[in-house]
């Protein structure tokens, strides 16, 4: 593992799409599925996630990505199903419990919520090169400095992960009880973690100049060896979320005046 | 108080003193030196004796990076090096540092964009970007990796890398510290090519390097540091042939210590340094039996 | 070499380092089977090194990063990490590190603040779940005894926080004390 990515290259219309088109409708899709309490909407998005993820051939991966998340989702179920303030209607009994129709239905809207969550900004990360979202976030104006510390955290984190092994293995052929009890395993972790962070931070102190020196503090135009391109397709693509984005909002504020 | 020999000096140190803030004694005392134009300098002293804190001071490093007090002078082409703007003074100095993986910027996916990165940084045009990339990538035998991730190659490799990253943004004074103290015999050799290279592209070379045989090939001069102190500032033959050369702590090369022990002597009164001086000495010994 | 910008190039590159120490806190945390997560060790030390500004920013990115290789729910979060490295800068910068029952009593703040920050977007997100298997138990039982929601969540949060923030503490100002004082120098920001 040397890039901490889920990317997975295909050639498919939504690879091509410029990160951010993608980036925007992921967060425009989450806000109107929390500004509505309506599995309806939540369930239209869902959909409309579902059917990117699949055009984009990504749907397998999905399902890992969703799998992160399965239990925590049973556990809602069974949680509001069975405890929810307002259950007052019971709908079927299993092993002696009641699940009540209030606490399904509520633990159902979270569901949508957090699947289309999870299905639109795994579109996003499925289907573009995490260098390529910070690049083109940097040439739409986001500070390159900060931009650095986003691209630089992808590969310097498995490069330091890397090296816990190394220092997993020097320690244990130096006696480190790592199987013992709760008080040695404690002190372990202390041995572990120590050097690991003592490494890191002389080399951060290195890589720091070494940027330096190749003209990081410049302040001044920049240029871009790679240009990420804003497409047709992604200008109407834009131009789509923003109306369904305002539509919504004035929705909401018609539903709460009325 | 410039005077006539450090007029036509590209690189022009004057009594220069610095100390790292929170450290008990001075790294640099009272180090006087001048480096000509196109010149192979090495600089070589135990640990300790103010080797990398040179090299800092002349990248601008110190004060810019490490902060403290600098007293003396240190001047490129007659230009203050600590007050000298960034961008200009990245145009003239280029360091290369010991560790090959610290120095990879992190931030870029492929060989190619992280020699761009500093060409990104500088606002150096797209069309010359390219070409300068190419040119060092091939000059280091590097454009068959460069769509690879740096992190993927070798020490010997990145420690090229990190040359041709800064080579691509065309220092006239590039210094390397230490720059195969990390490296394993075979990516030794590969940086000392890459560095001969760096002679026929006709800037000035600093070198920190404790494998003597190699540096000698290379620099013009040697400059040996004690204690902060510049000890002597003279040709390879003539530092490494002083008698208490072993008291600075840092040997000698294998040629030199041989003909010592032999009692051999050039000509000119001084030890041979290199493979090459120590073989045309030994068969001049013979031409005499 | 940027100046007067407080977010000097050190600590930019200090803020990835952090959030690779809390991936590695987790990893060894699992890797001895230590009952807890002990994941935001780096954001805390960037918070101690470099004040409160970069420790929220660590934690941020932490949460963001997270989200964006290994589960997306991850990303609402980066407001209790944010809030993790505000305090603890905080409480760094009023001296309360400097000795062990100060230390013990700073853990408590933090801890009390993780929580707090949770606990809403628990409600929001997961009806007042954590996922952790303890803290969900002792929810589900506030639950069926009528405790309020906010409440029961609370506990759930807390019981779960409480241990692994105040480690967490102890174990960050361990090793900063362990550092060499060079070493720290580069990374402080405020000056």
């Amino acid at each position: 593992m040397k890039v901490l990515s889920l990317y997975v290259e295909r050639d498919t219309f939504i690879h091509r799409l410029e990160p951010i088109t993608k980036l925007l409708y992921a967060l425009i899709s989450i806000v109107i599925t929390f500004l509505f309490p309506s599995i309806t909407v939540g369930a239209v998005f869902v959909a409309s996630s579902l059917s990117l993820a699949i055009s984009a051939k990504v749907f397998k991966r999905m399902i890992l990505l969703l799998n992160v998340v399965l239990i925590i989702l049973l556990s809602i179920v069974i949680i509001q199903g069975l405890f929810y303030s307002k259950n007052a209607t019971p709908v079927f009994k299993l092993w002696g419990l009641t699940f009540y129709k209030e606490g399904l239905l509520y633990s159902l809207l979270l569901i949508v919520r957090v699947v289309n969550m999870i299905i639109s900004f795994g579109v996003l990360i499925l289907t573009t090169r995490p260098s390529d979202l910070v690049d083109d976030l940097v040439q739409k104006g986001l500070s390159p400095r900060f931009g650095y510390v986003l691209a630089s955290v992808l590969q310097i984190i498995p490069q330091m992960l890397s090296t816990t092994s190394t220092i997993t293995d020097a320690q244990r052929s130096r006696g480190l009880e790592t199987e013992g009890n709760l008080l040695q395993r404690f002190s372990a972790f202390f041995a572990l973690l120590g050097p690991l962070v003592l490494n890191s931070l002389v080399e951060a102190r290195e890589r720091a100049m070494a940027i330096e020196i190749r003209g990081f503090g410049v302040e001044g135009k920049r240029t871009f060896v790679r240009e990420i391109p804003e497409t047709k397709a992604d200008r109407w693509i834009k131009v789509a979320l923003y109306v369904v984005f305002t539509v919504a909002v004035v929705w909401r504020i018609v539903l709460w005046i009325m | 108080m410039d005077n006539v020999s450090t007029l036509s000096a590209k690189i022009s140190i004057e009594h220069l003193t610095y100390r790292y803030p929170f450290a008990k004694n001075r790294s640099l005392e009272d180090i006087t030196l001048s480096i000509d134009a196109g010149q192979s300098i090495g600089i070589i002293g135990r640990n300790g004796a103010g080797k990398s804190t040179l090299c800092y001071t002349l990248s601008g490093l110190i004060p810019r990076f490490f902060h403290g007090k600098i007293e003396g002078s240190i001047k490129i082409d007659g230009e203050d090096v600590p007050t000298m703007s960034v961008e200009k003074l990245i145009r003239k100095v280029g360091l290369v540092l010991q560790n090959p993986f610290s120095q990879i910027s992190g931030a870029k996916m492929t060989v190619y964009e992280e020699v761009a990165f500093g060409l990104e940084n500088l606002g150096i045009e797209k069309d010359e970007m390219h070409e300068r990339i190419d040119t060092v990538l091939k000059q280091f035998d590097l454009y068959k990796k460069k769509d690879k991730n740096p992190f993927e190659l070798s020490g010997g490799q990145l420690q090229r890398l990190a040359i041709a990253s800064v080579l691509a943004l065309q220092p006239e004074i590039l210094i390397l510290d230490e720059p195969t103290s990390q490296l394993d015999p075979c990516g030794t050799t590969e940086v000392f090519e890459a560095i001969s290279q760096l002679k026929t592209l006709g800037i000035t070379v600093i070198i920190v390097e404790h494998k003597f045989e190699k540096l000698v090939e290379y620099v013009d001069k040697i400059a040996l540091l004690n204690d902060g102190k510049l000890v002597k500032y003279d040709t390879p033959e003539k530092i490494f042939s002083m008698p208490q050369i072993e008291d600075y702590g840092v040997g000698q090369p294998i040629y030199t210590a041989l003909c010592k022990r032999m009692g051999l002597k050039k000509p000119n009164g001084y030890y041979p340094v290199s493979f090459n001086e120590t073989v045309t000495l030994l068969s001049g010994l013979k031409m005499y039996e | 070499m940027a100046k007067n910008s407080k977010l000097t190039t050190a600590i930019l590159v200090l803020i990835p380092v952090a959030v690779g120490i809390n991936y590695a806190g987790k990893l060894f945390a699992s890797a001895l089977k230590l009952p807890l997560w002990l994941d935001s060790i780096g954001t805390m030390l960037s918070a101690v090194l470099a004040g409160p500004i970069v420790g929220a920013i660590s934690g941020a990115i932490n949460n963001i990063i997270y989200g964006l290789t290994t589960d997306p729910v991850s990303f609402v979060y980066s407001l209790t990490s944010i809030g993790i490295g505000i305090s603890v800068g905080l409480l760094a910068k009023a001296k309360m590190f400097n000795n062990a029952f100060r230390t013990l009593l700073s853990g408590l703040i933090v801890a009390l603040v993780a929580t707090v920050i949770s606990v809403p977007i628990n409600v929001v997100f997961w009806g007042g779940q954590t996922g952790n298997v303890w803290g969900d138990a002792l929810f589900a039982f506030l639950q069926s005894k009528n405790v309020g929601i906010w409440l029961s969540s609370f506990f759930d949060e807390i019981v779960v926080d409480l241990v692994d923030k105040v480690l967490c503490v102890f174990i960050t100002f361990g090793i900063f004390k362990a550092l060499p004082k060079t070493l720290i120098y580069t990374f402080k920001g405020e000056e």
